[in-house]
């Protein structure tokens, strides 16, 4: 029977037009989609945010490319910057820790020293560290210079009076005798 | 009497249904899935062509159902949702093969329910259904809005992101070339 309007027909054979609904398969796919198989949480995060994970892996690497650098660059600075010094730097730095190691032996009840002072002591002090930085700064600075080999021999007549009167304080012993062999 | 205690039961289970859908229950997912798979596989056969992309963008809208139903506020107006979600998916998928809604020039189109399809001859399912298969994607996509998903001109102005006269010119050549190619048909036999 002719029909009078192509929206006439669609309204009122309206299911005649709906075919059978999508293959069984499909809700399959979805519950997949639903439950991914469980990767490892690490493995799973690297896959989505591979991108961020590896611009964090080159910034750590030239971070650690970096400080090794500047250490590098640190040791070897004095040297490169000047060698006399570095050669009095030796001597000095051999001296101090013979007198060091002397002085150790004494008990600190002995020593009568308390840990900022034996701290102070010490070969790298902060006074120490503050020249070498600035020596580094201004490698061609001569007061620098004659600071830090100024402060060498302060330190070495320092330690040797200090060693003067624990040897009155208290008698010398075997490691004392070593010592003084050794001078 | 009868029909208002099956719409409320009805309305009750839908209630439910998509409450245990929000609570993640892949149980009532699967339900949900088959309450309304079948509907909306045959838009987005209508609307893409052809099975294969019909089943990717069925797949694609349902996920965005399961993964936003925490959204949906009113559970009366999940099937509008599903519908519009699978809808926006078909037209996405649409723009992604470079189907573009384009506005044209206006025509005097008449009444669009008027007396276009005057000359009667017997239209029949399948001599539609070829016909519209057949239509230029922009033709097929406004015909099967209108006609089968029953959006109105200005809905699908809106969600092709072209004047509300460009819909009804392109429904109207649409429907005349729908008309067409019936009557070639129906002449050859």
């Amino acid at each position: 029977m002719p029909e009078k309007s192509l929206e006439d027909f669609i309204r009122q054979h309206r299911s005649a037009f709906e075919e059978e609904g999508p293959p069984p398969g499909l809700w399959t796919q979805l519950e997949k989609e639903l439950h991914p198989p469980k990767k490892n949480k690490v493995i799973q995060m690297l896959g989505r945010h591979w991108l961020k994970a590896a611009a964090i892996l080159v910034l750590v690497v030239n971070s650690v490319m970096i400080i090794q650098f500047l250490q590098m660059k640190k040791a070897q600075s004095l040297k490169n910057i000047s060698p006399e010094l570095q050669e009095a730097s030796m001597y000095y730095t051999t001296q101090i820790e013979q007198r060091l190691e002397a002085i150790r032996v004494y008990p600190a009840s002995v020593l009568g020293l308390d840990s900022a002072a034996r701290k102070e002591l010490e070969l790298r002090n902060d006074t120490y560290q503050l020249l070498e930085a600035e020596l580094i700064q201004n490698p061609g600075n001569e007061r620098i210079k004659a600071a830090m080999v100024r402060y060498y021999q302060l330190k070495l007549d320092l330690l040797d009076k200090i060693l003067d009167e624990l040897r009155t304080k208290q008698p010398v012993r075997q490691k004392q005798s070593e010592y003084e062999r050794e001078i | 009497m009868q029909a208002l205690a099956n719409n409320l039961n009805n309305t009750t289970i839908t209630d439910h249904l998509v409450s245990r859908c929000k609570k993640g229950d892949v149980h009532a997912f699967r339900e949900l899935y088959n309450a309304y798979s079948a509907a909306m596989y045959n838009i987005c056969l209508r609307m893409t062509g052809n099975t294969a992309d019909a089943e990717d963008t069925l797949q694609e809208a349902f996920m965005q159902v399961f993964r936003n139903i925490e959204r949906l506020e009113n559970a009366g107006s999940v099937t509008a949702w599903i519908k519009r979600i699978v809808v926006n998916h078909c037209l996405s998928h649409l723009r992604k093969k470079k189907v573009y809604f384009e506005e044209v020039d206006n025509i005097d189109v008449g009444d669009e329910d008027g007396a276009v399809d005057e000359d009667s001859f017997a239209w029949t399912v399948a001599a539609i259904r070829d016909a519209i298969h057949v239509l230029p994607h922009g033709y097929r996509t406004v015909l099967n809005l209108y006609i089968f998903e029953e959006y109105s001109h200005k809905e699908i102005a809106a969600m092709l992101d072209i004047s509300e006269s460009t819909v009804k010119t392109q429904y109207m050549r649409a429907k005349d070339k729908v008309r067409q190619i019936v009557k070639q048909k129906n002449a050859i036999r």
